[in-house]
């Protein structure tokens, strides 16, 4: 099976194996981390590379992936500079265009499957159950392997864990004492990529920024 | 950006002078590529390196797995200022073997 790209790896893993529901993620977490997926794709694809300051178009013609083809026009088609964090936002505010293709691929490869229930036979719920976990297993097991061994990871490794801890989902997916024990070493791990790293700050930022407004929105006794 | 090839101590250098970008890590990448087949152990020497950017530090990631990966080494020589403070906000000082310079990078 071809790979899975960095967007539809964070779609599965961001979904409970077994009720297909999105896993308890902050406000704003799973944008921000679709959004630094769809950067990642593009980077690993040749089409942008990224620093500290900017992110910068290498090649503006297609990748022939309708999953990431209409962000690269869009981030082509800005004349001015600008950052990561930008994008990122531009992005993340995007996030169900981004996050439906990437589900409609994963269903069409037959590792998800749509489930429409009712709730009080009124209430519409949809959900994404697994049909062929092998994809989310095997991730899950190289990545674990590698936060608990001391391992160098390949690029895209170091990539796919940083935009997961970024967007608070490695909290879910690895948890267990034994994981506790290695938060450093996953720290430095997701330190290695830039758009990761990103995907935490703008994270954070949005959290603290919710935090306070709920802060502010209680009447003073 | 300018490569040069050269074997210090018996193992092969690549000097990197310049701005490691997404338009030069290609060439890099296609040099690495071209010596991992023929040697277990690699030296960047990284003394006229001033910038890497994401790409860059990708060439240099995979290079060091694919290296370690065989049962080799892959070593950095002589980081610039600039280059340092890219490869400790990456996490980089503390996973990759780092080198004062390329004497005790190559002994």
């Amino acid at each position: 099976m071809q790979q899975l790209t960095f967007t539809e790896e964070i779609v599965l893993l961001a979904l409970d194996d077994k009720t297909g529901a999105q896993l308890p993620l902050p406000v704003t977490a799973l944008g921000y981390g679709l959004a630094g997926a769809v950067l990642a794709d593009l980077a690993m694809a040749g089409k942008i590379d990224t620093d500290a300051q900017q992110l910068t178009v290498l090649d503006p013609s297609p990748t022939g992936d309708p999953l990431l083809d209409p962000w690269l026009a869009l981030i082509t088609a800005e004349t001015n500079p600008r950052s990561v964090a930008y994008w990122l936002s531009v992005l993340a505010d995007r996030r169900q265009e981004i996050e439906q293709p990437a589900l409609d691929r994963l269903i069409a490869r037959g590792i998800l499957k749509r489930q429409d229930k009712k709730i009080l036979w009124v209430i519409g719920l949809r959900r994404y159950p697994t049909i062929d976990g092998h994809e989310r297993t095997e991730v899950r097991t190289r990545l674990g392997q590698l936060i608990l061994g001391e391992d160098l990871p390949d690029p895209r490794d170091a990539t796919l864990l940083s935009l997961l801890r970024g967007c608070r989902l490695t909290d879910n997916i690895f948890d267990g004492p034994e994981f506790s024990a290695r938060d450093q070493r996953l720290a430095t791990l997701a330190k290695m990529d830039l758009v990761g790293r990103e995907v935490a700050v703008a994270t954070t930022e949005a959290i603290a920024a919710l935090s306070a407004a709920m802060i502010a929105s209680v009447p003073h006794m | 950006m300018e490569i040069i090839e050269s074997v210090v101590n018996g193992t092969p250098v690549l000097t990197l002078r310049g701005r490691l970008d997404g338009i030069a890590a290609p060439a890099v990448e296609e040099k690495v590529e071209a010596l991992l087949p023929t040697t277990p152990r690699m030296v960047f020497d990284c003394s006229g390196l001033e910038y890497a950017s994401s790409a860059g530090l990708r060439v240099f990631l995979a290079t060091a797995k694919k290296l370690k990966t065989a049962g080799g080494r892959c070593g950095f020589a002589a980081l610039t200022p600039s280059l340092r403070e890219i490869f400790d906000i990456s996490g980089f000082l503390d996973v990759l073997e780092v080198h004062e310079n390329l004497e005790s990078a190559t002994a």
